[in-house]
């Protein structure tokens, strides 16, 4: 019931295409993140499985359930909004029993759509439904917002008031719980420990879960799997250790962490392997074939492994090069060094105690070649 | 394993973008009503008196959709149109006269003021000037009393035995200080009760100026004189245009000084519209002088719009420059007297009225000759009827407004339907005079014979003051996020629905505030009550008209105070309302 599948999605607002032939499943249980820099189209999809957008062409499944034409209120979507969009003149307790209530009046007859009315414009007038209490309790004490019931949204903090959102989406028992960036409005320290709990409560659940991020390290970090998005258009989609070291694209290399990136001229690829030319006069292998001559080649910064020159090494690929300057991060240290006409950086771990490589130093970079990739 | 998507080409299916989704039919449906509304109680009313202009006899515009014979003689009335009238206008005959006093009124009402109100304005933007916050108060009590109110005060205080002619002749003089029932004594009332329009934006454009270039200019060497004269003032002009163009258009569409000021011999064309309809029955005429109401109000308003829009945020620089407030001694004993000179002239007024509301006869001296509260029990007792009566129509006309405004905000805001927020707002550039008479005339037989009625008196207040309160329920509209309604949608709610549990409650201050400020100005209404409202629901401000023409003047005042007592409680209140806005 909580699959959701995209077939050929498109967008165009006022002649202006935001989405573009997007495909893509998502698996029942799934914790699957949309990225992208703004504008690429990550949020337009999310309100298109909403239903807050009508598509301008394409597909939406829910379960097996075509949601296309459906309206949003029927579309039985979870949402946790950027800003919460917690209702500001409902108490906490009211905010989370807000789609109970609403299904009690679709369903019941019209002394129950008039009570329910009644409670929700002023909560004296009516009398509060045992069964949507307790309900509402237990979600309260699963977000562990028990003691806060009564009080207002404003009366929260920040971390608070995204458990309620939480909460009240949770409580509908939602096919889909949709996130559009759930933590872009915490502090550092709040994001972090809410990354976790969001987590948790998901795997607790085990709902469907879609969010929207621009931040690839919250992404990288909570998702399953992650779709990257540029233009609207999806790039590449897969768990997060394979997007990071098998990026099918410059884009996604660069968007989801740093770089080296710079293009080669391939000598030689058979048995599985590929020799590069960098240029002139260094060569790189690589562990992966390609069929074409002039490739773009991606290393990841931590990838490589950084020896002076009196050093040994442990493999035979490597280049040599000069420090050009050095970068202390705390627990690392980068060095921007200088191959022949291209500038590489290298994070090295901070051993301790050991002065840092001053510029001019020559250097030798060890890069074990499953960790270069070729496009 | 890396999947990569799929880049063929994307399988067109291209339907058809506009397919309407059906869910949101009921408010299509709602949409479709307000325009209705606007259509039959404003459009129609406007065109038809267009029409009447030109063929000089009442035309049915209703009844022509309903009947053969109307329809047949509505034909044959059009095909009879001719210019004549306004031909006359154009060659100095007919109502040439009433449109030039007309503009010679409103032009010196609007140049006075702005000249008096200068040296004010600059007072509270630029200066120390001391008492700041008591001027501020008093400069309430020219918004609060109706002009026709105002207008007896001045009677009270110029005529022929007012106090202040009494002590003139006392003093020496001869006769009086000037013929208060002329041009003179109308343009006064409104030069006293309207500088406020012009004062606040003034002093804004004031404040907004930037000090910078002021410092700028002095340091070049320049006198502080020069500085104003060539700096300060222009940076402040397009402010002091656009308020001038609008108290143009208040004092040329005012009816309530005219109506009880203007001698027989003088004529103004909101007078003049009158007279013709009231004493006559003379739709050609009316119909002619509505249109050049019309078109005279639209043409300033159009022009204020062009000044605002241009010039508005010229000079606001990013960064708030603080400014140095002048506290020269002798010019801020200048000003502080002038300014209080200015504002205690409607005090004046008004407590003449209240004076004149609890004195047993007065006009012998200065002072009344004794004190008494009768005429307050003779009000409630004698016209108990008329309060009940504006208690009634400012209700009807609030609840009727809350509704249309709260979904034309609701469809101007969240489904960007400019075409409601035109129709809504032309109502600004309709004197009420004008209005009145549209109504009249094309309600005034059947299929739709609504003059005389309650009903036709509130649907005419309502659509007077409509763009007011859009206004109001516009504003809170905007402060609700849409991300808002969305969640209430999400959540399951029918747009409906979440628009009834969850916007409506959040928009609620904001539409008390509106609400109550209706009500205000309903009570206040001058124009439409004194052409619309049937004998047997006179509200009060037609009760104290009536009084003033049968010379019942203590009771006059005394409804006249009642009225402005009720106006300050509700205004008070509602700016309490709008000001605690919970959330």
């Amino acid at each position: 019931m909580g699959s959701v599948k995209i077939e050929h999605l498109g967008k165009v607002f006022n002649g202006v295409t935001a989405l573009e032939d997007v495909n893509l499943e998502i698996k029942e249980g799934e914790f699957f993140a949309l990225l992208g820099p703004s504008g690429c189209g990550k949020t337009t999809t999310m309100r298109c499985i909403a239903g807050f957008e009508t598509p301008t062409s394409g597909k939406i499944y829910i379960g097996d359930r075509d949601v296309s034409q459906i309206p949003a209120n029927q579309r039985n979507c979870g949402m946790v909004f950027q800003s919460y969009a917690l209702f500001p003149h409902l108490t906490v307790f009211e905010n989370v029993a807000y789609s109970l209530n609403m299904r009690r009046f679709y369903q019941g007859g019209f002394g129950t759509k008039m009570a329910v009315l009644a409670n929700l414009l002023n909560r004296r007038l009516g009398k509060v439904n045992r069964e949507i209490e307790q309900k509402v309790r237990d979600a309260l004490d699963f977000v562990e917002l028990g003691q806060m019931a009564d009080r207002l949204p404003t009366e929260l903090s920040g971390g608070q008031q995204q458990r309620v959102a939480l909460a009240r989406a949770l409580i509908m028992e939602p096919a889909v719980l949709l996130m559009d960036e759930p933590l872009s409005n915490l502090d550092k320290k709040l994001r972090n420990v809410m990354r976790v709990t969001i987590r948790q409560i998901q795997q607790k659940v085990g709902i469907t879960t879609i969010f929207v991020t621009h931040d690839q390290e919250e992404a990288m970090s909570m998702a399953d799997r992650v779709a990257v998005m540029n233009k609207g258009k999806l790039v590449q989609v897969d768990t997060p250790t394979a997007l990071y070291s098998n990026p099918v694209s410059q884009f996604v290399a660069d968007f989801v962490g740093s770089s080296n990136i710079f293009t080669g001229t391939v000598k030689d690829s058979n048995d599985g392997q590929t020799i590069i030319a960098i240029n002139e006069q260094q060569v790189l292998r690589s562990a992966y074939p390609t069929g074409k001559k002039d490739v773009e080649v991606i290393i990841r910064p931590e990838s490589i492994r950084l020896y002076t020159e009196d050093q040994p090494t442990t493999n035979d690929n490597i280049l040599a090069g000069t420090v050009t300057m050095s970068t202390y991060l705390g627990p690392a240290v980068r060095y921007d060094v200088k191959v022949g006409d291209l500038q590489f950086e290298v994070d090295t771990t901070f051993e301790g105690g050991n002065p840092l490589l001053a510029p001019g130093v020559k250097v030798k970079l060890e890069i074990d070649p499953s960790r270069v990739v070729i496009l | 394993m890396s999947q990569i998507a799929t880049n063929q080409q994307p399988v067109q299916t291209p339907k058809k973008a506009k397919k309407k989704r059906f869910t949101f039919e009921g408010f299509t449906l709602l949409k479709w009503l307000i325009y209705l509304f606007f259509f039959v109680f404003l459009l129609v009313p406007l065109f038809s008196i267009l029409l009447v202009s030109f063929t000089g006899q009442p035309i049915n515009i209703f009844g022509s959709f309903v009947s053969q014979k109307i329809f047949s003689s509505t034909l044959k009335k059009l095909s009879e149109m001719s210019w004549d009238a306004y031909a006359a206008i154009i060659q100095g005959k007919g109502y040439f006269a009433a449109l030039v006093n007309s503009l010679e009124l409103s032009t010196s009402v609007a140049l006075l003021v702005t000249v008096m109100v200068l040296p004010i304005a600059y007072a509270f933007a630029r200066t120390k000037m001391p008492l700041k916050g008591v001027f501020a108060a008093l400069c309430t009590i020219p918004l609060i009393c109706p002009t026709f109110i105002s207008s007896y005060g001045f009677q009270l205080m110029f005529g022929k035995t007012g106090w202040v002619n009494h002590i003139y002749r006392s003093m020496g003089g001869d006769g009086v200080l000037f013929d208060v029932q002329s041009m003179l004594g109308i343009a006064l009332v409104q030069i006293f009760f309207f500088f406020p329009y012009a004062l606040w934006p003034m002093v804004a454009a004031f404040k907004i100026s930037d000090v910078t270039l002021e410092e700028a200019s002095q340091n070049l060497g320049a006198k502080s004189w020069y500085t104003f004269l060539r700096v300060t003032l222009p940076l402040a002009m397009p402010g002091i245009v656009s308020s001038m163009l609008l108290l143009f258009t208040v004092s040329f569409s005012d009816f309530g000084t005219p109506i009880i000021l203007a001698p027989k011999d003088l004529n103004l064309i909101v007078v003049e519209a009158y007279r013709e309809i009231a004493g006559f029955f003379n739709w050609s005429g009316s119909a002619v002088l509505t249109v050049i109401m019309l078109l005279v109000a639209a043409f300033f308003f159009w022009m204020q719009r062009l000044v605002v829009r241009g010039k508005e945020y010229g000079t606001i620089s990013g960064k708030p420059s603080k400014q140095k407030l002048n506290d020269h001694k002798g010019a801020l004993t200048v000003l502080t007297i002038y300014s209080g000179l200015v504002v205690l002239v409607p005090l004046l007024a008004a407590g003449s009225v209240f004076l004149s509301s609890i004195a047993t006869t007065w006009g012998h001296h200065a002072l009344p000759d004794g004190y008494t509260l009768a005429h307050y029990k003779t009000i409630f007792s004698t016209s108990y009827q008329n309060i009940v009566n504006s208690m009634i129509l400012a209700a009807g006309a609030l609840v009727l407004s809350v509704v249309v405004a709260t979904f034309v905000s609701y469809f101007v805001v969240r489904r960007g339907s400019s075409g409601l927020d035109f129709v809504s707002s032309i109502p600004l550039i309709v004197p009420g005079i004008a209005l009145g008479i549209a109504m009249i005339q094309t309600f005034n037989t059947a299929p739709l014979q609504l003059t005389g009625t309650a009903l036709l008196l509130i649907i005419a207040y309502t659509i007077r003051r409509m763009p007011y309160m859009i206004r109001s329920t516009m504003g809170s509209m905007m402060a609700i996020r849409k991300d808002i309604e969305e969640a209430a949608v999400s959540l399951g709610a029918s747009p409906l629905l979440a628009a009834l549990t969850v916007i409506g409650p959040l928009m609620l201050p904001g539409i008390a505030a509106g609400a109550i400020l209706v009500f205000v100005t309903v009570i206040k209404e001058t124009s439409i009550s004194i052409l619309l409202a049937p004998t047997d629901w006179a509200p009060m401000s037609l009760a104290v008209f009536q009084n003033l023409l049968r010379g019942e003047y203590y009771t006059a005042s005394a409804m006249a105070i009642l009225i402005i007592v009720i106006v300050i409680i509700l205004q008070a209140i509602a700016k309490k309302l709008a000001k605690d806005h919970l959330y």
